[in-house]
């Protein structure tokens, strides 16, 4: 009686649950998805055109202005970035101050997934309880660089001052709560049944597939890959640290925040680590005041709490501007592998699916 | 036999009622008596809102004792401005022997309070204040000058009520 057809429908761009201005295009046949295709675009500044002409100083703004939930990391791999293109050491003090902001930073950008993932899926509580604790740590970053979102943290060649008085008590403090906090945010939702009929088996990425892609950060980890690059390739001061990388092998969305819950204990214990052995010193190291390059170019890679950030650099001789600068943004290069978690499943798991991706489309459109 | 009982019986969700039960009551019973309440929302624009020291907020031009501007035009914040949104034209002043800045012109809508500016004044002559609100109804309040009519560079601009504006 009736003709069976395909249907073809948007999800987006001004949809609530893909975290920003992101359209997917898919073909339905009744409730399963056949073919899923992400349209980005919609939020492009042309960062990397506006840093080629800025000089080095000024290009740090911008990356602010990428991934807005992660200001701090994004601060980091282009302060460090530069300093690999300049041949200039960091003090070990700015060192561990910039591991310390990192890792708050990560808790944040992992409290913001975790809040949105769960509410997204349905889950309103604990989007409220996490935000309570990101709230604390964007004090912390107001306490530090003067803003709370897009921070600025980080000068070439280290900080621009040291802590304010007062930062580490409001770190430790942070820190003694925190456990408890995550025991709560497990408690809701790790045994929940209607959180694991909605993530257990649903947007499944193999390790090959992920590999193959390009994917990076903890949705490679939940598939059994441990490739931590603050492991494998350290910066900052991540290798005095003493920490583990979590991995999981059931490459489902229950597994990938399996291994984001993991890491927000390994991100606490590396900030007590850093709180308890800061060492004494200068926090900025002697740089000339217009920096000019020597070596040509670089590529330097650092774990932010969605993959592998990578920014290339290219420097012209005689120039105060980068000649060419590229970024490897992790959303941009996760998102690929969309289609392949959605393909197959049903309409109602692509917004798991684009949740645990943990997206943000300031950094995928750059 | 377990999993039929673990249907029947749905201890998860229990658990997670208990986490809300439990903040729920610490908040309700304590309402009012606590110096410090468990609950963290701010009444913000009832209560001003505090910021931490070291707060961005709108650009601000200092004098000094004297009353005199303490800019000496070396354009240094005009060079260092990612959006650029300082224009400065120099002159002359009588009875001063440095230059003195006959305009400093600075259009907030692109400020993105970076503070590169007051970190490359060797003179100590621009601070950001502790404001935060400073949307207006009229493009033109963005412009910020050394005489403006609703908001100057010396004042703290009088649109943000509920935000400290000291230092
Ligand atoms: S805070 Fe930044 S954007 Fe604003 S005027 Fe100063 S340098 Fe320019
Ligand atoms: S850097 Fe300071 S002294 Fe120089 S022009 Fe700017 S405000 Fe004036």
């Amino acid at each position: 009686m009736f003709k069976n057809e395909e249907m073809e429908i948007n999800l987006g761009p001004q949809h609530p649950s893909t975290h920003g201005v992101l359209r997917v295009k898919l073909r339905l046949d009744g409730e399963t998805i056949t073919h899923c295709k992400p349209v980005i675009g919609y939020l492009h500044r042309g960062v990397e055109k506006i840093c080629e002409n800025q000089t080095f100083f000024q290009g740090q703004v911008w990356t602010d202005r990428m991934d807005y939930c992660s200001a701090v990391a994004n601060n980091l791999g282009w302060a460090e970035a530069n300093e690999k293109l300049f041949g200039i050491t960091v003090p070990r003090r700015a060192q561990y101050i910039r591991t310390l902001l990192n890792e708050f930073n990560r808790l944040a950008s992992h409290l913001i997934w975790l809040a949105t993932h769960a509410l997204d899926i349905g889950a309103m509580t604990v989007f409220l309880y996490a935000f309570r604790e990101r709230e604390d740590i964007l004090d912390m970053n107001e306490a530090f660089c003067g803003s709370r979102l897009t921070t600025t943290a980080f000068r070439i060649g280290g900080l621009r001052e040291d802590m304010p008085p007062g930062f580490e008590k409001m770190a430790r403090k942070f820190l003694a709560k925190f456990p408890t906090c995550l025991e709560e945010y497990e408690n809701l939702l790790s045994e929940n049944r209607i959180w694991k009929k909605r993530t257990v088996g649903v947007a499944m990425l193999s390790a090959e597939d992920a590999i193959a892609l390009g994917v990076t950060g903890p949705v490679l980890r939940a598939a059994g890959v441990p490739y931590d690059i603050r492991k494998a390739f350290p910066y900052a001061a991540y290798a005095e640290m003493d920490f583990e990388v979590p991995t999981e092998t059931a490459a489902d969305t229950y597994a990938r925040y399996l291994v984001r819950m993991a890491e927000m204990r390994q991100s606490a214990r590396i900030i007590q680590q850093c709180l308890d052995g800061m060492p004494e010193g200068p926090v900025m190291a002697k740089i000339p005041k217009i920096l000019k390059p020597e070596v040509n170019e670089v590529y330097h890679a650092t774990e932010a709490p969605k993959g592998e950030l990578g920014y290339y650099l290219v420097g012209e001789k005689g120039s105060t501007n980068p000649y060419r600068f590229h970024v490897r943004a992790p959303g941009f290069i996760n998102l690929q592998s969309l289609p392949k978690m959605a393909e197959g499943g049903l309409i109602a798991d692509i917004v798991a699916a684009i949740g645990t991706l943990d997206i943000v489309l300031g950094e995928i459109d750059r | 036999m377990n999993k039929f009982l673990r249907t029947l019986i749905p201890s998860d969700i229990a658990k997670g009622l208990a986490i809300t039960g439990k903040h729920f009551c610490k908040v309700f019973f304590t309402a009012n008596r606590r110096k410090v309440p468990f609950h963290i929302v701010s009444e913000y624009p009832e209560v001003v809102a505090k910021v931490q020291p070291r707060y961005r907020g709108r650009l601000t031009l200092l004098k000094d004792e004297q009353g005199e501007i303490k800019c000496v035009c070396c354009l240094a914040c005009e060079k260092i401005c990612p959006t650029q949104v300082i224009t400065i034209e120099k002159g002359k002043k009588e009875g001063r022997k440095m230059p003195y800045p006959v305009r400093y012109d600075f259009e907030m809508e692109r400020c993105i309070f970076c503070e590169f500016c007051v970190e490359s004044c060797g003179f100590d002559s621009i601070i950001l204040n502790h404001q935060f609100e400073l949307a207006t109804y009229n493009r033109e309040d963005f412009s910020l000058g050394m005489e403006g009519l609703s908001q100057n560079m010396f004042e703290p601009s009088p649109v943000g009520k509920f935000s400290v504006a000291d230092d």
